[in-house]
């Protein structure tokens, strides 16, 4: 019995050295293509938000990127949660078991088999002309169009965990709260949600570093501006973005730069995981 | 219930229920917004896409430019299919599956194993890291990694290898907290009645956790089944059905955006995102079949 | 369990079914198929598609040709896991040097930008250089401009803002686009320069041709560039620009071919904007193949490089050429078919010229 349990902890342990060389192999890989960019700009690189592509007079800087990844995540998550968490309170409590919430489900999962280029696609011939109506942006394009697509995108992530996770809250706990008089609204937030509240929470994690890393549909709807954004509904751009965008074409000093951009991203998203993290643990203590 | 009329605890009791109903009507009104752009978004896939789907379109490979400009010039649908796409895309996302599942489950498994531990708190955060590169990124990497160095070439592998690699961090997260909800008492009545702990893994924790399970790893494969960006660095794309591992082949998203960037094909990306979506849609109820099947 | 096991036996069995094909690299028998890959621009992306479906159905080779980006194609020459790379801006000699060894360029169609505009009502749209230059560095912001109305007699033209749009990745056609810029305006030179990607001082960045077109048609108003087979194929409106004989002159596959006829180096890197021919469109480039001289490298078969070469080879001459005109390319020259044809002459292997 013992010797099993030692096998299986060490064929368990033997595969969570997989996923650290994986990530340290990104790390060498992103931090030796970064090399050239760092070595000609310095750390100026990570605050400057000048971005001249044009031979011989090159200057790079990731600023205007990061505010842009930034802003369009934050829009997106904050449009997401009321969507997502309503979505999988319905399908996880209030009906659960039926049939609606089995059509529910199976509707907020074909979100997420959309393409993003259909994303992109839609948000560009639907969205930005609403967009255009409503005043907001001559173009239509903008860091709040594409945080509205990013929105409907992220929303099948953060529902269907969460949804799991409600789900496979106890029924007793439940019973004993109705029991004692609580409403069903009482029961949601003073007994599910606390219950569940760390599962929900990383899956709203989990969706928003979907947004950060979201290149396709971003890239349709932003305007791909290589500046800080002057204002929530004008042109911008996001760092996987411009990755995407001119990585075919780039060489040398430039690829560097979008090589350092893709490790920039790869630290943000480790800085807002761990706040997240920092979060989780306030909870549950 | 009862209701005592005409004291505080009564109107604090209609305060609640009124609270209870507004609440109740917020997540009804939220839920139906959400699905909203859904039947927005296959009301317009469909309408533009539906005249191209045909018997051809299943098993045709795509066409080119040419044969598109013509057909449209004349006002038919344009011929051929995708049976390129479809065969890549499927062979892709199995080898990613192959790799991606198995890690993922047993990592998923250790952290829960070693909830507290500072060891597995950083394992934790570095998938956290993974779940946040953009797709973009891993194709690069895929493609100094196995285009470069495995293959010699672009290969279905490397893109297999990137679509792995982005289907790890949702599977071994979806894993560790499905199987953390499932009551402790349960894992110790096992050890208290002598079981082997891989038996316990097994045969009581992963039936226990299946629909969460399965939900993370359908949620990986939808993820990865429409992704462009790592493929063209890695996969390359064919024009032909190609099940050869260390080969180019094509994707069901990479022609789509071959169509969308011809100016002759556009018309056919309605139809494959269709169809794409159908798949997923596909996915999801064979999932619900056998989680109901199971309970 | 099982399942698991019986989904593993089949996976292997997939993978080696892949891989025990016809044996590929024998490099024995000349009619043993070999597959070529390539990867590179995609400006001549459905040229491409449709010459190599062509080439495949009469001669059984398969070929994929991803269309990566230039960037990407050289790229992958570099790294020496493509058969021969497409890129629409040449290597400099700089940039030559960097490749493992020496490359030869290979041109293959010619295209053109076009400067393509949304004004309901109004064709034959005439722009000058310096319109041009105006409009493209935010000076020009209004279509009743003076400046505009001078260049358009018997047009008018209404009040209403002007909204510049242009690539927001990297491209050829903008390289193309911005290397006639600099030929036409020392401002612009000095200002702007020329690139694959820019820094833009007015105007939206839109991913692509469809990018660019789709913004174009969507907006009233709207003007910007794109590659010439897509505004054909999708019959865009486009201006009237001045070549360098100071004629106003439309494209078209006529005009762009003439861009060529004019003297072009041997080794044909040569940009074709701004070309001395006087019905020549001045917005005009060629595409490149590139592949390496000495085709024996990184275990390279002798078939291989042979069926390289030949397909290289049909793809300049007139049935190939043919199929670029019928998706809107415009076909190269005689002229400059001779001298790819005395290139593809010098592409050897173990110092053996392979074209025969």
């Amino acid at each position: 019995m013992i010797k099993s349990e030692r096998v299986v902890k060490g064929i368990l342990f033997l595969s969570s050295l997989l996923i650290i060389l994986i990530t340290a192999g990104m790390m060498l890989s992103l931090m030796n293509g970064s090399i050239p960019v760092f070595k000609e700009f310095g750390l100026r690189f990570i605050i400057s938000s000048q971005w001249n592509p044009t031979e011989g007079r090159e200057e790079y800087g990731a600023m205007a990127f990061i505010v842009g990844t930034l802003l369009t995540s934050l829009i997106a998550i904050v449009l997401c949660f009321p969507l997502a968490f309503s979505s999988s309170l319905f399908i996880g409590e209030y009906f659960q078991g039926t049939r609606i919430a089995k059509i529910m489900g199976t509707l907020v999962d074909m979100l997420a088999g959309i393409p993003s280029i259909v994303y992109g696609l839609w948000g560009f011939y639907v969205l930005r002309p609403l967009i255009v109506d409503l005043g907001l942006n001559g173009q239509g394009f903008g860091v709040f169009t594409a945080g509205v697509v990013l929105a409907i995108m992220i929303i099948p992530y953060a529902t269907s965990i969460s949804t799991e996770i409600i789900k496979m809250v106890p029924g007793e706990l439940k019973e004993a709260a109705y029991s004692l008089g609580a409403t069903r609204r009482d029961v949601i937030l003073r007994v599910l949600i606390p219950n569940a509240r760390s599962g929900i929470f990383t899956s709203f994690v989990l969706a928003f570093g979907r947004a950060l890393g979201e290149t396709m549909a971003v890239t349709m709807l932003i305007g791909n501006a290589n500046i800080i954004p002057d204002s929530l509904f004008g042109p911008g751009n996001t760092m996987a973005s411009v990755i995407a965008n001119q990585f075919g074409e780039a060489e040398g000093l430039k690829l560097s730069a979008l090589i350092s951009i893709g490790l920039l991203l790869f630290v943000i998203t480790g800085i807002i995981n761990g706040i997240g993290k920092l979060i989780i643990k306030r909870f549950n203590s | 219930m009862s209701e005592a009329p005409g004291n505080s605890g009564d109107r604090t009791l209609r305060k609640r229920m009124r609270k209870n109903r507004i609440f109740a009507g917020g997540v009804i009104f939220f839920s139906l917004l959400t699905i909203s752009p859904i039947l927005l978004i296959v009301y317009k896939l469909v309408a533009k896409g539906y005249r191209q789907i045909n018997f051809d379109f299943f098993t045709k490979n795509a066409p080119d430019t040419y044969e598109a400009m013509l057909a449209v010039g004349a006002g038919e649908i344009i011929p051929g299919g995708i049976l390129n796409g479809i065969a890549g895309s499927l062979y892709m996302v199995f080898i990613a599956s192959l790799i991606a599942i198995p890690v993922g489950l047993l990592i998923g498994i250790f952290l829960y194993d070693q909830q507290s531990k500072r060891y597995a708190g950083i394992v934790r955060d570095i998938t956290d890291i993974l779940q946040g590169v953009p797709s973009i990124v891993l194709g690069l990497i895929a493609y100094f990694w196995v285009v470069k160095n495995i293959t010699n070439g672009f290969s279905a592998l490397a893109g297999s290898t990137a679509l792995a690699i982005m289907m790890m961090p949702l599977i071994i997260r979806s894993t560790e907290e499905t199987l953390k909800m499932i009551p402790e008492t349960i894992r110790e009545a096992g050890f208290a009645l002598g079981v082997p702990y891989h038996k316990i893994i097994l045969r009581v924790l992963i039936p226990s956790g299946f629909s969460g399970l399965l939900t993370g790893i359908l949620l990986a494969i939808s993820r990865i089944i429409g992704e462009t960006a790592p493929l063209m660095l890695t996969a390359l794309g064919s024009m032909e059905v190609n099940f050869q591992i260390d080969k180019p082949t094509s994707a069901i998203p990479l022609l789509i955006w071959e169509f969308y960037n011809d100016p002759n094909m556009v018309d056919l990306i309605w139809s494959s995102s269709l169809l794409l979506m159908m798949m997923v849609l596909l996915l999801n109820l064979l999932s619900r079949q056998i989680i109901s099947r199971r309970s | 369990m099982k399942a698991y096991t019986l989904i593993l036996a089949i996976a292997l069995f997939l993978v080696s079914c892949g891989n025990g094909g016809p044996d590929k690299k024998s490099g024995t028998k000349e009619s043993a198929p070999v597959d070529l890959t390539a990867a590179g621009a995609t400006f001549p992306l459905p040229f491409y598609n449709v010459a190599i479906k062509n080439y495949t159905e009469k001669s059984g080779q398969s070929i994929s040709y991803g269309g990566v980006g230039s960037g990407g194609g050289i790229r992958s020459l570099k790294d020496r896991v493509v058969d021969f790379g497409g890129t629409d801006a040449f290597l400099n000699d700089e940039q030559k040097s960097e490749m493992p060894a020496d490359i030869v360029h290979i041109p293959t169609c010619i295209g053109a930008v076009v400067i393509a505009y949304n004004l309901p009502g109004i064709d034959q749209l005439k722009l000058s250089n310096a319109n041009l230059q105006e409009i493209f560095m935010g000076n020009i912001t209004r279509w009743n401009d003076p400046q505009l109305v001078a260049s358009n007699p018997g047009l008018t033209l209404p009040d209403m803002p002007l909204t510049v749009v242009h690539r927001s990745d990297g491209s050829g056609t903008t390289y193309i686009f911005s290397d006639f810029m600099s030929k036409i305006s020392a401002a612009w030179e000095s200002g702007v320069g020329r690139g694959k990607s820019l820094m833009w001082p007015v105007g939206i960045g839109a991913k692509g041709n469809p990018g660019v077109a789709g913004t174009i048609k969507a907006t009233e108003g709207a003007v910007g560039y794109i590659g010439s087979e897509f505004a054909f194929a999708q019959k865009i409106p486009v201006a009237q620009v001045e070549n360098s004989a100071g004629k106003y002159i439309l494209p078209s596959l006529e005009s762009i071919s003439a861009a060529a006829k004019a003297e072009i180096p041997a080794d044909t890197r040569a940009n074709l904007t701004c070309s001395s021919d006087p019905e020549a469109y001045p917005i005009s480039g060629f595409t490149w193949i590139i592949l390496y001289k000495e085709q024996n490298y990184n275990k390279r078969t002798r078939a291989q490089a042979e069926e390289t070469v030949k397909f290289l080879s049909w793809l300049i001459e007139k049935d190939a050429q043919a199929l670029a005109q019928q998706v809107n390319y415009a076909p190269l020259p005689l002229k400059t078919v001779e001298q790819a044809k005395e290139i593809l002459r010098s592409v050897v292997y173990d110092g053996q010229s392979l074209l025969n």
